[in-house]
């Protein structure tokens, strides 16, 4: 990374949004949505296809107008204003580099517009292309490019301007796994050092979870939770979040005492009920994949029995099916060292502490 | 009878635009008829002609200028058992382009030529000679329409309808009366300068200066062309505002004009479509001006030669041949046509029948050698009325 | 193994270079060789047996020359107008018109040219003459005193021949805009660009191709038209193709008429050529305006 970086903003990249609310149609696609990005932090908006993560970026760039409520950049509304006046810059999901310009003048494009002066621009852009590490490739068309060194141009060209917010749309989707990986790591370490406002949007929780400070979570055009990564990975807010981060497993069960649930294979342990749920009710229980342990013999603890069905290396990581009498299907990924020499059609025990176990009210 | 508008052909051929009835089917046509002629000549393999044996076929083929003959004629033909088939044609080069090609396997049994075209046609074979014994009704035509110099004795052709060129003019704004293609020419670099519509045909424009000037209008001598040239381009031009085939039937209702060179029916089409038709006055000026004439003529390599006679038998017949000029709007040179019209309340007749002394003093247009050098003239003068 | 797939070039490429030569080498060859021939008597079109640059000669005469200009004006103004016309309308078809309402307003672009050329041009005779309805409404707005003069004049040329290649030149501009597309548009205004200077900026030089194809396929067949300058033109408005129409309907001289084709087809050439040139260097002025000399850079 150059050091000599000349896009730290002075001014305050704090974003709220105050009850948005966008309908097409009939459909609504964002649904009165609350909420408030720090400056200089990195917030992940994470969801299924169609619960729209797009729709929210493009209100904040100002390219849709909200239905309902306000959007404050900085302290200060900006619905009112076209795109064009707004102090964000966006990383579009497909880039959308000029064709017909080059890297460099892609770059200078937004200088351009605001009537920099000719021997800034050339050092502004110098400087964001040495960011990106794409001064080499200044004189290139973008149709040219790889993929990954488009979305550095993509890139180069937003930072340029200084922005005090900068969305982006799935930069990374259209990259291979490596250099997706690769360039979260230098994405996070370059917002670190810019202290830029990012908006990110993505639908790879590994991703969001790497690189954000907080996710938001949505689902349906509403936000289901919105914590640190850590919060919504350990303390799911609902079973929707629950089996969104991470490879869940849901357990239908009733409460039969404050701290067990009986299922229709036997009972399990319970750490603590959640709040309001009372003992004879339905829940839903939700058990990460890694932290289930799967073993030939019986472990002292409770446990689940079941038939190995199937057993898959997916890496860093052994994944087991395994299905139980009721029908129940669990699966559990244990790091290779760790996993014991089973094989299909073995009866196996699941197990796991206690305190992993989340309670869900069961869905109406 | 009320006209509806035409679309009229816009072949930039003489023959094509000067008739208002000939409706535009077959767009405009660049295929020439000629060279495909000079090739054919050269193999003397025409598929010949069926022969008359009395019996009168079920089907006839006919091949025409669209929109070109009545059809309730057609159908009152048609109850006597032969269907009748019409195909169009825009100009007499496809005409010819098509007959040549298909060197009597064309399938049509009747076409409708152009006078002019006839000796070239006949001299390449590819018309039928008529055999008269076929025809009674020919002793209906007006002699004044037979025996043509381009068909000496009708050996190949009768008279399906035929025009004169004349002009016509604004009374509100010519107020003198003019009579000879002289006065024509006088009031058109006067009065009417700038206002003047010449047709966009070489040989009647051409023919405006020779009829003035006494000169034969299908002259070849060099000189006279020469004088031709200088007037036309030099003096005419610059006071001509359009050389317009079909300018006179909307030119008369629209008031584009104030004087106009016109073929006589077109006008009548022009008188009976607007509302101040007092205002205008038609001449069919001296010395003398073209007389051109379309005709029935049977293909080399007919096949159904029976029904080809009846069907030209019929049209001669008198009340038949009124309707056709009702519809056409062109005199089909029929005897007493004119005591018909009368009897009918035709309107503006003299614009149908003329006096037999116009039609003595009229001269058939001859293609021949001075044709290019008068496609020139006119381009010049077009070139000049433009500068 | 060589040989079949030559063969099976062959046969993909059958269609391709049958239509170049069917289609444009056979009948410009054709055009060509009559070129040199002459007239030879009154009922043959054209000979080649004697060949000679004589019909250039006698084709490039004053009237040719004088009438080449004419039309050269006629097809630059009416291409600069189609253009003027066409972008504002490809631009707001292409951009601002809902998608679903597209498919309609190309099909209803295209409407004219589901009439015979003939007939669609006969009707402007109608609509500009002294006594029409346009004639009457400009009176009654006190636009104009007196009648309309404009048919049978070199305006009423310049209009129907806009009229008549209008659709040509929105189609392909259209095109070019369309496929500009939106998200470019988006990223100029996220990047600042107001929507004048995205036009220009952006959507406009991209849409570069679009442009210059719909100016040649207006400016060609219009350099060649004589169907709207003889139906609307008079004295005042004559083409170039109504001479060469005339030689080879009226005179039956395709020797002479051929040589005046092949000159209109070079001239024609000469001038897109011309256009072209003084295109690129406008293009490459716009490149420099926007050139980023990068300081000490790696580049
Ligand atoms: N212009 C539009 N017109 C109509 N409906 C739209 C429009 N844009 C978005 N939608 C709808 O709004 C909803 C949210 O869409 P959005 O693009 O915001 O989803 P997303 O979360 O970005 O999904 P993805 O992960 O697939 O990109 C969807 O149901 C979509 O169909
Ligand atoms: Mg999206």
């Amino acid at each position: 990374m150059s050091n000599t970086s000349p896009t730290r903003p002075e001014a305050d990249g704090s974003v709220s949004l105050v009850g948005i609310t966008k309908t097409f149609g009939n459909a609504t696609a964002v649904d009165h949505i609350d909420l408030e990005v720090r400056s200089g932090e990195f917030i992940s908006l994470l969801g299924p296809s169609g619960c729209g993560k797009t729709t929210l970026l493009r209100m904040i760039a100002g390219f849709e107008q909200p239905d309902e409520g306000d959007i404050l950049v900085g302290g200060a509304s900006v619905v009112d204003l076209p795109p064009h006046r707004r102090p964000v810059n966006t990383v579009f999901q497909s880039y959308a580099l000029f064709p017909h310009m080059t890297v460099a003048e892609n770059v200078a494009y937004g200088l351009r517009q605001r009537r920099v002066p000719k021997d800034e621009i050339a050092r502004r852009v110098q400087d964001s292309l040495a960011l990106a590490q794409m001064v080499d490739f200044a004189d290139r068309k973008p149709t040219t490019l790889s993929g990954g060194q488009q979305q550095r141009v993509a890139l180069a060209r937003a930072l340029v301007n200084r922005p005090k917010v900068l969305l982006l749309d799935e930069p990374m989707s259209a990259l291979d796994r490596k250099l997706r990986e690769e360039m979260q790591i230098e994405l996070k370490l370059l917002q670190r050092e810019l202290g830029i406002t990012f908006i990110f949007v993505t639908h790879d929780q590994a991703e969001a979870l790497s690189m954000s400070d907080r996710v938001v979570v949505m689902e349906k055009g509403a936000v289901q939770q919105l914590g640190t990564t850590e919060e919504v990975y350990r303390d799911p807010a609902n079973a929707f979040v629950a089996g969104f981060i991470g490879k869940q497993n849901f357990i239908d069960a009733t409460v039969s005492s404050p701290d067990a649930l009986t299922t229709a294979d036997g009972s399990i342990p319970l750490h603590r009920l959640p709040q309001g749920v009372t003992s004879g009710s339905s829940v839903r229980a939700a058990v990460r994949a890694e932290v289930v342990q799967v073993s030939a013999q019986r472990p002292n603890g409770p446990a689940l029995q079941g038939t190995l069905a199937g057993i898959s290396f997916l890496g860093d990581s052994i994944q087991y099916v395994v299905l139980t009498a009721s029908g129940l299907e669990l699966i559990a990924r244990v790091s290779p060292d760790r996993a014991e020499h089973l094989s299909t059609g073995d009866t196996v025990w699941c197990s796991w502490d206690a305190s992993e176990l989340r309670v869900f009210e069961a869905a109406a | 009878m009320v006209e509806r508008p035409d679309i009229r052909a816009l072949v930039p051929r003489a023959s094509a635009a000067r008739l208002s009835r000939r409706a535009f089917l077959s767009g405009l046509v660049v295929i020439g008829g000629t060279s495909v002629l000079a090739a054919c000549a050269k193999s003397t393999g025409f598929a010949p002609s069926a022969l008359p044996d009395g019996r009168v076929e079920g089907k006839l083929n006919v091949y025409s200028w669209g929109d070109y003959d009545d059809p309730s004629n057609i159908r009152s033909f048609q109850k006597s058992g032969t269907s009748v088939q019409f195909d169009s044609f825009g100009s007499n080069e496809e005409l010819i382009a098509k007959l040549g090609a298909t060197r009597g396997t064309s399938g049509y049994d009747i076409i409708v030529p152009t006078g002019s075209y006839i000796p070239m046609m006949a001299k390449n074979g590819l018309l039928e000679p008529l055999d008269h014994r076929y025809l009674k009704n020919m002793g209906n035509i007006d002699p004044l329409y037979l025996d043509q110099s381009w068909d000496p004795g009708n050996k190949y052709t009768v008279c399906k309808d035929w025009g004169t060129t004349g002009f016509v003019y604004d009374t509100r704004a010519i107020k003198r009366d003019l009579l000879t293609w002289g006065d024509f020419l006088d009031a058109a670099t006067t009065e009417a300068s700038k206002n003047v519509a010449l047709l966009e045909d070489p040989w009647e424009v051409a023919c405006t200066f020779f009829a003035a000037n006494g000169i034969d209008p299908n002259t070849t001598k060099k000189a006279d062309l020469e004088a031709a040239n200088e007037y036309l381009v030099n003096t005419l031009a610059p006071h001509v505002k359009a050389f317009n085939s079909v300018a006179v039937t909307s030119g008369i209702p629209e008031e584009t004009f104030t004087l106009m060179q016109a073929f006589n029916g077109d006008v009548r089409q022009g008188l009976l479509a607007t509302d101040k038709p007092d205002a205008w006055k038609f001449v069919y000026p001296t010395p003398t001006a073209n007389l051109w004439m379309d005709n029935w003529a049977i293909a080399r390599g007919a096949q159904n030669m029976d029904a080809a006679y009846q069907f030209i038998d019929y049209i001669l017949k008198p009340e038949v041949s009124f309707r056709e000029v009702d519809y056409i709007g062109y005199s089909t040179g029929i005897k007493d046509l004119a005591a018909m019209a009368k009897k009918h309340d035709f309107s503006y007749p003299e614009l149908v029948f003329p006096d037999a002394e116009v039609i003595q003093r009229l001269t058939p247009a001859e293609v021949n050698s001075s044709a290019g050098e008068l496609v020139a003239i006119l381009n010049r003068m077009m070139a000049k009325a433009g500068s | 193994m060589a040989r079949r797939k030559v063969n099976g070039y062959a046969a993909i490429g059958f269609p391709t270079w049958a239509y170049v030569v069917f289609f444009f080498i056979v009948p410009l060859a054709l055009v060509l060789w009559y070129s040199f021939g002459y007239k030879p008597d009154l009922f043959t079109a054209h000979a080649n047996d004697i060949l000679s640059f004589d019909r250039y000669a006698e084709a490039l005469d004053a009237t040719f020359v004088g009438t080449f200009w004419n039309t050269l004006r006629i097809g630059v103004i009416g291409t600069l107008l189609c253009l003027i016309i066409a972008l504002p309308f490809a631009y707001w078809l292409a951009v601002k018109m809902n998608p679903k309402w597209r498919p309609l307003a190309l099909a209803l672009v295209l409407v004219p040219f589901w009439t015979n050329f003939l007939v669609r041009t006969l009707g402007w005779q109608i609509v500009l003459s002294p006594r029409g309805f346009l004639s009457d409404a400009l009176q009654n707005l006190g636009i104009i005193h007196g009648r309309l003069d404009i048919l049978y004049t070199q305006s009423a040329v310049q209009l129907g021949v806009v009229y008549n290649y209008l659709p040509l030149m929105i189609l392909p501009l259209y095109v070019a805009i369309d496929r500009a597309g939106r998200p470019l548009r988006e990223a100029s205004a996220d990047l600042g660009a107001n929507r004048w200077k995205t036009l220009f900026t952006v959507t406009l030089p991209l849409a570069v191709p679009g442009i210059a194809s719909g100016c040649l396929l207006v400016f060609i067949p219009l350099m060649g038209d004589y169907i709207t300058a003889s139906v609307l033109g008079g004295a005042q408005g004559n083409m170039i193709g109504q001479l060469v129409a005339s030689q080879f309907n009226t005179a039956q001289n395709w020797a002479l008429g051929s040589a005046m084709a092949v000159l209109l087809m070079v001239f024609t050439a000469a001038a897109v050529i011309v256009f072209g040139a003084a295109g690129l260097i406008i293009r490459s002025l716009v490149r420099r305006s926007r050139r980023v000399q990068l300081q000490g850079g790696a580049a």
